[in-house]
């Protein structure tokens, strides 16, 4: 379905230097670098699949989407959908894929939402019994009755976005974009847009992929996830994978009865670690220990906590998503991937 | 039967915007107004001075004063025309590359150039256009003219591509955005040399001629076709001039479009 092979974009950046003087100076003789956003990227997507791409902000994801979309030609490398070229075979191209670019919106600012849709209904040819049986569709899972009449500029931003999808969709695309879909939204609205990908993925068959920040996004919806940082792929895999690979850390929690007594308790002598390889915080009332289950069996470190001191609550649980995506963030390792 | 179809898809396109653009002049009454007595005020004083002039002297560089209005009415038209249809390029200079709003365009299953004009009716134009018409309205009987099928003929086909000469100086100037992220000034400086159109070109200095006819070819959207309905004279030179400058500035203006469309970065989000 979707083919990306060593895509790779440059964009060309002139570096002034502060100051009218550097303004003037950048202005008659123009340094230039060259600056790599997207550096030899390479993945597939199968139909039917839920690709999540994430990554820090500036990592290059809107780059990669942008070029898998038509906006922008990459400078080098390939990627095909449905066997066509993006950039090459825009027009007939963009008519088999939806767009939503959570930070702008597509739409016409003082448009109404019904006069919008009746000109993304002529711009892709939409013949108007499929038109009203789509609308009615999308009326049902994005709830855009209350809001059809206004001008799109007098939207909320949870309205704008359902709004947004919905006409993405319009045209049944077979590749949905999204792009933060879920920036700035509420709890509920959120889910009420989690709730519409997911129908629309499991009633069509539409391949899906989507950048989020929202972490929720990634585990409630995606098949996969692939995870770039400044312009390189890091992850390309299931979830559970990324979980298996980085995410053996459990977290032990307990409330001790006397708080001093946590000083009896030394992780790092027990199991023979090295420092950093177990990680005790403490709070004054909740002391938090993290250990990686693979290295420590999690019985064990259960046992010791137990055994040396009076505990008034405990529990052990798996590391988030989020947590894992912090630590490679930070520490920003390319595992062979 | 393919090409009707998209033609007609065309209309329709253009005819949701222009009915909501129509709508908003009835919801910004002020604006519009406001908008329409600067334009016409703006003409009014273009008149006036040209009045006071010609009760000074009895013919300007061999025209007379009916003569020179019917070719400043004749210039209006054209430049209405493209006011009307094609006034959003002017913003693909100012800021729609600069803040990448281009992208919208370019996920549509049209063309980017089509989607950028469609949008925007730019009703302002409507000022222009009726000047200009009382214009022609009030120089036409005080003048010979033959009103022959040919002539008329002529005269729209006349129009019609003077209006692609306006429309092609923007598309070229305003696609260099695409490199420099903001040329709505270049368009500016160009377009602007429009107002030495409005006047026959026999009163300026060869430079001045040579750059107006051959190089900003604004002399084609007014002086050269308007003299030709008044004064006769080489219909393949006044029209087809009109005609060939159009067709040229429009090949390379949607060359350059092309290519910037390519070079588009967008901008970061």
């Amino acid at each position: 379905m979707i083919h990306v092979e060593n895509l790779t974009k440059e964009f060309k950046k002139t570096i002034k230097e502060p100051g009218l003087k550097g303004s003037i100076k950048s202005f008659i003789k123009p340094k230039t670098e060259i600056i790599k956003a997207v550096d030899n990227i390479s993945f597939d997507v199968p139909k039917g699949e839920i690709l999540g791409f994430i990554g820090p902000n500036g990592a290059g994801k809107s780059t990669v989407i942008k070029m898998l979309t038509g906006i922008l030609t990459p400078t080098s490398g390939t990627c095909e959908i449905n066997g066509k070229i993006p950039y090459k075979n825009r027009k007939s191209y963009v008519r088999e894929i939806g767009v939503v670019f959570g930070q702008r919106t597509q739409l016409w600012w003082d448009l109404a939402l019904r006069e919008t849709y009746a000109v993304i209904k002529e711009i892709y040819e939409v013949d108007d019994q499929s038109f009203k049986k789509r609308m009615d569709f999308l009326n049902e899972v994005l709830g855009l009755e209350d809001f059809i009449t206004s001008p799109v500029r007098t939207l909320s931003l949870g309205q704008r976005m359902r709004a947004d999808i919905a006409a993405s969709l319009l045209h049944s695309p077979k590749v949905l974009f999204l792009d933060e879909p879920t920036i700035g939204l509420d709890v509920v609205v959120k889910d009420n847009i989690r709730q519409a990908i997911k129908s629309i993925n499991e009633t069509e068959q539409t391949t899906v992929i989507l950048t989020t920040h929202d972490l929720q996004d990634v585990e409630n919806l995606c098949d996969r996830i692939v995870m770039i940082d400044k312009g390189n792929k890091v992850f390309d895999g299931e979830i559970v994978e990324l979980k298996r690979r980085y995410g053996q850390s459990r977290e032990l929690k307990f409330v001790p009865r006397n708080i001093a007594d946590v000083e009896k308790l030394n992780y790092e002598k027990e199991f023979g670690l090295k420092g950093g390889e177990i990680k005790v915080e403490n709070d004054g009332h909740t002391v938090s220990v993290r250990f990686d289950s693979d290295k420590t069996a999690v019985e064990k470190v259960l046992g010791y906590t137990l055994s040396n001191l009076h505990v008034k609550d405990i529990s052990v649980t798996d590391a988030d998503i989020e947590e894992i995506i912090k630590g490679i963030y930070k520490s920003g390792v390319s595992p062979n991937a | 039967m393919k090409i009707l179809r998209k033609i007609h898809r065309m209309f329709k396109l253009h005819r949701i915007f222009i009915k909501q653009d129509l709508k908003k002049l009835m919801e910004y009454k002020v604006d519009f107004l406001t908008g329409a007595i600067g334009m016409l005020l703006n003409q009014a004083v273009n008149l006036f001075f040209l009045s006071v002039i010609f009760s000074q002297i009895p013919s300007l560089n061999g025209w007379k004063f009916e003569e020179i209005l019917f070719i400043y009415g004749f210039s209006l038209l054209p430049k209405a025309i493209d006011h009307l249809f094609f006034d959003n390029l002017w913003a693909i200079g100012y800021f729609i590359i600069r803040k990448g709003d281009f992208d919208r365009y370019l996920t549509r299953p049209v063309s980017s150039l089509f989607a950028v004009t469609v949008e925007k009716f730019q009703v302002d134009a409507f000022g222009e256009l009726v000047v200009g018409i009382a214009l022609l309205c009030v120089s036409i009987p005080k003048l010979t003219l033959s009103f022959s099928v040919i002539n008329i003929l002529l005269f729209i086909a006349a129009v019609f591509f003077a209006t692609f000469i306006y429309t092609g100086v923007k598309l070229i100037t305003s696609s260099i955005a695409f490199w420099t992220k903001r040329s709505g000034s270049i368009t500016y400086m160009f377009y602007m040399v429009n107002d030495f159109a409005k006047y026959p070109t026999t009163i300026y200095n060869r430079f001045i001629r040579g750059i107006i006819t051959y190089i900003i070819p604004f002399a084609f959207t007014a002086f050269y076709p308007a003299s030709y309905f008044i004064r006769g004279g080489s219909a393949l030179f006044c029209i087809g001039g009109t005609v060939l400058m159009a067709t040229v500035l429009m090949a390379v203006g949607i060359l350059v479009w092309n290519l910037g469309v390519r070079a588009y970065e967008s901008a970061g989000s």
